[in-house]
C-alpha cells in the first residue's frame, strides 16, 4: 500500500516508538561522524591549497617594502613557522571556534564570519522563500495542465531562469529597476525592500530547477496507481493533487532545495558583489583575492559545516516525508 | 479558471504587487550627511600603522598629521598639528612646535608624547605602512623637551623629515593617542580608533561601510558641514551609479568609460588628474637585464612600437595622457623643476622600431612573456596588456600573454624566475620625496627585492639624494635621474591615468586634490 492513502500502516505496528528513536539517533550520529571526517579532510585540503595560491604579504605590504619589512611581517603574522606547526595551531584553535586573525582586516576571523553569515542566511532564506512561492504553484500547475499554454509558459520561465546568467540579471535589475525606475534600493542592507532585488535574482535561478523537478515528479506520481485509485474512490481533485500526489513528489524537491539552500548561503558571490551585500560569499572572495589564509580556511570550513548540517536536515526530513526511508537505512 | 489556477494566479499577483508597493529609495538621507561609495576599501583598516596608506581618504578625517598639506600637495603650517618647525644648521635635528589646545576625541590633550609614540609605532616591526623602513634607517632619536615640542634627531643630515611626516605621503605622520592605545591595546584601537581629526569613528561593518560623525568644531576645518560621513563599499559600478541616480550617495568613483554618460545626465565629474602612471618593466635576472633587453636599442624599440595616444583614447576613453619618463611621477616634476621636452616624448614609429631590432641582431623578433592582470583603479588592465602585446607583435616580437593576478606576477618579479618577462602597475603619483622613495626601491641596485634597473650611474645619484641637504642639489640630482632613466629607456612608461569621481548635483565645488591615496573629503566638509 502507498503511504499517505490509508490509515493502516503495518511498519508502525511492527516497530515501537523506542526502536524508531534509537534508529534515528544512530542515523544522526553516523552522519555527524561522517561530517566530522569530511571536515577534517577539508581542513587539510584548504590549508594546503590556500598556501599554494601565493604570498599574502605581496598584497599587504606596500610596493616599496624591503626584505626586512617582509621578514618582520612574516614573523609578526606567524607565517614564518613550519607548515605543520601552522596547521596544528589552526586546527587546535578552530575546534574552539577561533579561526585566528584576518591578515587583511586584522580582526578575529570568527568576528568577520559572525558579521557576514547572518546576512547570507537571511538573504538565502528570502531567496528560497521567493523560489518556493513561485516554483511550487507553477510546477504543480504545469504538471496538472500538461501540454497547455500555461505549461509552456512555465517551461519558458524555467529555461530563462537557468539560461540567463545571474550577473546579467542582477545588473539589469540594478540598472533599470533601481537606477532608472527607482522602484527599489540598488544595494546594501537597509530594511525589507533591500532584500527584493538580490533575493529575486538568487531565487529565480532556483525557481527554474525546482519547478522542472516538481513538474516531472508530479507527472510521475499523478500517473501512479494509488492516485488513480484515489480518483476512482471519488477524492476531490485538489485533495488528490495537493495532499496525496504532492507529498510523494516532494523527495527530489527537498533534496534539491536543501542543496541549493547551502549553495545560496555560501556561494552567492556574484549577487553579493553586485548588490553590495556584505555576506559570506563576498568574504570568501575577499579572502581569496587577498590571500587571507585564515579567512579562506574559516569560510571553507564554515561552508563545509553548513552543507553537512543542511544535508543532515534534508535526510531527517526524508524520514518525515516518507516513513519507509528510516527503515531502509 | 478552476480553484487551483486561481490560487496560483492570486499568489503570483500578490508577489508582484508587494514588490511594487515597496517602491522608493530606501537610503534616503538628510542633506547634512555625506555618503561616499567606493569600489574598494583595500584592507578596510582603521589603524594607520596597518596598511593605512591605502585608505588615507577616510583615515585623514579621523586623524591629524604632524605636518599639513594642501590638496595640491604643498606643505602648509595651517593643516597639521605642528604650527611651525625648524631644523638645526647641520640638518640633523628637526624641532616641531605643536598647536595648543588640540584634543583627541576622548578628551585627552594632544602632546609631544603622542607624537613620539605614534612615530615609534609607525616605525615598529608590526607596521606595514609605506615608509616605515626608510624612517627606521633615518631616525636616531625622538626627544620631547616640552608638551608642545618634539625634536626628531636623524642619523644623517636630511631635508626630508617634514615631508615624510606630512599628509603628502603615507600615514607615518598621523598622530595617535598614546594613553588610549596603551590602556586598551592595539586590537581595541584597531576596532575603535580615537584620533583628533574633524570626524570621529562611529561604526565599521566590514564589507559594507564605515561611518564617521563630525566633532562640534575643529581647528582645521571649523564646524564640519556634514554631521556624518559614510564610506560605503560598493564593488559594482552599475550599483554605484544607480545609488548616485537615486540620491543615496554623494560621491562615487566611476570608470573612465562611463564619464560621458554621467556628464550627459548633468552629474558633475571631478578628476584626479594623472593620479597614476601606468608603467611596464622587465623582470631582472640574477645578473640584471637579460638579452636582448640588455641592449638599449631593443628597449627603445619596444617603447616606440607603442601608440600611446591611441591607447589613451581607445582603452582609457581619452582620460589618460601619454607618458614619456620611466617611473616619471609627474606630481614630482614641479617640485624639482623637471620639464618633459618634446624630444623626450616617445613617437609611434614601428618602422624605426623594426630597424632598431635589426641593428640589435634580433630582426626576426624574440619570445616575450607579458603578464596580464587587473588592478584596483585599473579595470582596463587586461585590455591594456592585450593592446600593448599587439603593438609588439607588429614589430616581430613573439609575445605570450599570461593571465594571472598581480600577486602571481609580483612573485615572478621578486623571485626573478622569468627574467625579461614584462609586467606593469598603475603606480600612484606622488611628490618628489615619494618618488625618491619609489626610485630607491625600484631603480636602485642595492634594494635587490623590487629592483628593475641596474645602472651604476643612477645608483650613485640615488645614494647622494638622501645625504644631500641643499635642495637645489637634490633637485638637480632628481632631474638627472629622470633624464638618464629616459635616455636609457629603463622601462616602458605608457600613460598617466586620470581618475574620475562623479558627485551628486547638490554637492558643489570639490577639489579631490593631488596627494596620493587621499581625496580631501575634509575640504568638502570645511566651513572655513
Amino acid at each position: 500500500m502507498e503511504p499517505g492513502l490509508g490509515d493502516v500502516r503495518p511498519v508502525h505496528r511492527r516497530a515501537g516508538l523506542e526502536q524508531v528513536a534509537a534508529g534515528l539517533i544512530r542515523f544522526v550520529l553516523s552522519r555527524l561522524l561522517q561530517s566530522l571526517v569530511a571536515l577534517a579532510i577539508l581542513s587539510v585540503v584548504v590549508f594546503v591549497l590556500a598556501r599554494a595560491t601565493g604570498d599574502p604579504l605581496s598584497l599587504i605590504l606596500p610596493m616599496s617594502a624591503t626584505e626586512e619589512d617582509y621578514a618582520n611581517a612574516r614573523r609578526y603574522l606567524g607565517l614564518d613557522r613550519p607548515y605543520v606547526e601552522q596547521y596544528l595551531s589552526f586546527v587546535g584553535r578552530a575546534v574552539t571556534g577561533d579561526f585566528g586573525m584576518s591578515l587583511r582586516a586584522r580582526k578575529p576571523v570568527s568576528e568577520l564570519i559572525g558579521e557576514r553569515l547572518p546576512n547570507s542566511l537571511r538573504l538565502a532564506v528570502f531567496a528560497m522563500g521567493v523560489s518556493l512561492a513561485i516554483a511550487f504553484p507553477l510546477g504543480i500547475l504545469a504538471a496538472v495542465k500538461k501540454g497547455t499554454s500555461l505549461d509552456r509558459a512555465a517551461q519558458v520561465i524555467a529555461v530563462l531562469g537557468q539560461s540567463l546568467p545571474t550577473f546579467w540579471v542582477a545588473i539589469v535589475l540594478v540598472e533599470f529597476v533601481a537606477g532608472r525606475l527607482q522602484w527599489l534600493p540598488a544595494g546594501g542592507i537597509d530594511g525589507f525592500t533591500s532584500y527584493i532585488l538580490p533575493g529575486f535574482t538568487l531565487g529565480w535561478f532556483v525557481v527554474a530547477g525546482m519547478m522542472r523537478l516538481l513538474r516531472s515528479a508530479m507527472l510521475e506520481v499523478l500517473d501512479s496507481e494509488y492516485v488513480k485509485l484515489a480518483r476512482v474512490k471519488g477524492v476531490v481533485e485538489h485533495r488528490v493533487v495537493w495532499l496525496h500526489a504532492l507529498k510523494n513528489a516532494l523527495i527530489p524537491v527537498v533534496t534539491f532545495a536543501g542543496i541549493y539552500f547551502a549553495i545560496l548561503v555560501t556561494t552567492a558571490i556574484v549577487v553579493e558583489t553586485v548588490f553590495a551585500w556584505p555576506g559570506l560569499g563576498r568574504l570568501a572572495y575577499e579572502g581569496i583575492s587577498s590571500r587571507d589564509f585564515p579567512v579562506i580556511q574559516a569560510v571553507v570550513l564554515t561552508t563545509g559545516a553548513i552543507v553537512a548540517v543542511v544535508n543532515l536536515g534534508v535526510d531527517c526530513l526524508y524520514a518525515v516525508i516518507d516513513p519507509r526511508i528510516r527503515y531502509a537505512r | 479558471m478552476n480553484r487551483m489556477s486561481r490560487t496560483v494566479a492570486v499568489s503570483l499577483l500578490s508577489m508582484a504587487l508587494a514588490s511594487l508597493a515597496v517602491a522608493g529609495p530606501g537610503w534616503a538621507q538628510a542633506k547634512t550627511d555625506l555618503t561616499v561609495a567606493l569600489s574598494s576599501f583595500s584592507a578596510e583598516t582603521l589603524d594607520p600603522a596597518l596598511q593605512g596608506h591605502n585608505v588615507k581618504y577616510y583615515l585623514s578625517l579621523m586623524f591629524d598629521y604632524l605636518v599639513g598639506t594642501t590638496p595640491d600637495g604643498q606643505p602648509t603650517q595651517q593643516g597639521g598639528l605642528a604650527a611651525k618647525w625648524e631644523n638645526s644648521p647641520d640638518h640633523k635635528r628637526w624641532t616641531f612646535h605643536l598647536r595648543k589646545g588640540v584634543k583627541f576625541h576622548n578628551g585627552d590633550d594632544v602632546t609631544s608624547e603622542d607624537v613620539k609614540f605614534s612615530l615609534q609605532r609607525a616605525m615598529g616591526k608590526r607596521s606595514t605602512t609605506g615608509y616605515a623602513g626608510p624612517l627606521r634607517t633615518l631616525i636616531q632619536d625622538i626627544e620631547t623637551p616640552a608638551a608642545d615640542r618634539v625634536v626628531i634627531v636623524t642619523k644623517e643630515p636630511t631635508l626630508i623629515i617634514p615631508t615624510y611626516l606630512s599628509r603628502s605621503l603615507s600615514t607615518e605622520g598621523m598622530v595617535l593617542p598614546k594613553k588610549y592605545i596603551e590602556q586598551n591595546g592595539d586590537d581595541v584601537f584597531a576596532r575603535k580608533p580615537v584620533g583628533s581629526g574633524p570626524y570621529k569613528f562611529v561604526e565599521q561593518v566590514t564589507g559594507s561601510h564605515i561611518k564617521l560623525a563630525a566633532v562640534d568644531s575643529h581647528w582645521r576645518i571649523g564646524t564640519p558641514k556634514y554631521k556624518t560621513v559614510t564610506f560605503k563599499l560598493v564593488p559594482e559600478e552599475t550599483t554605484r551609479i544607480a545609488l548616485l541616480r537615486r540620491g543615496e550617495v554623494d560621491v562615487a568613483d566611476v570608470s573612465r568609460e562611463r564619464v560621458k554618460e554621467l556628464e550627459k545626465e548633468n552629474f558633475p565629474v571631478h578628476f584626479r588628474k594623472e593620479e597614476a602612471i601606468l608603467h611596464m618593466w622587465w623582470v631582472l635576472g640574477p645578473d640584471g637585464l637579460p638579452a636582448p633587453m640588455k641592449d638599449k636599442r631593443v628597449r627603445e624599440a619596444m617603447n616606440i612600437a607603442i601608440d600611446r595616444a591611441e591607447i589613451a583614447q581607445s582603452i582609457f576613453a581619452g582620460r589618460a595622457e601619454p607618458a614619456a619618463i620611466p617611473m616619471g611621477l609627474s606630481w614630482s616634476f614641479r617640485d624639482i623643476g623637471f620639464k618633459v621636452t618634446p624630444d623626450m616624448v616617445y613617437p609611434y614609429d614601428p618602422a624605426r622600431a623594426k630597424k632598431l631590432l635589426a641593428e640589435a641582431g634580433v630582426a626576426s623578433g624574440f619570445p616575450l612573456d607579458v603578464y596580464a592582470f587587473q588592478l584596483p583603479g585599473l579595470p582596463e588592465g587586461k585590455a591594456f596588456a592585450e593592446a600593448v602585446t599587439g603593438y609588439w607583435e607588429k614589430i616581430g616580437i613573439k609575445t605570450k600573454l599570461i593571465p594571472v593576478d598581480y600577486p602571481a606576477f609580483r612573485k615572478q618579479w621578486v623571485d626573478r624566475k622569468n627574467p625579461g618577462s614584462v609586467g606593469y602597475y598603475n603606480i600612484a603619483n606622488r611628490d618628489w620625496i615619494g618618488t625618491y622613495a619609489l626610485l630607491e626601491k625600484m631603480a636602485y641596485t642595492p634594494s635587490k627585492l623590487n629592483d628593475t634597473v641596474n645602472d651604476v650611474e643612477i645608483d650613485g645619484m640615488i645614494a647622494q639624494v638622501m645625504r644631500q641637504t641643499d635642495k637645489d642639489k637634490i633637485n638637480a640630482l632628481m632631474r638627472n635621474i629622470y633624464t638618464r632613466m629616459r635616455s636609457e629607456h629603463y622601462g616602458v612608461p605608457v600613460v598617466y591615468l586620470h581618475s574620475p569621481y562623479a558627485t551628486s548635483k547638490r554637492l558643489g565645488k570639490w577639489n579631490p586634490g593631488s596627494v596620493m591615496y587621499d581625496l580631501f573629503i575634509d575640504e568638502l566638509a570645511s566651513s572655513k
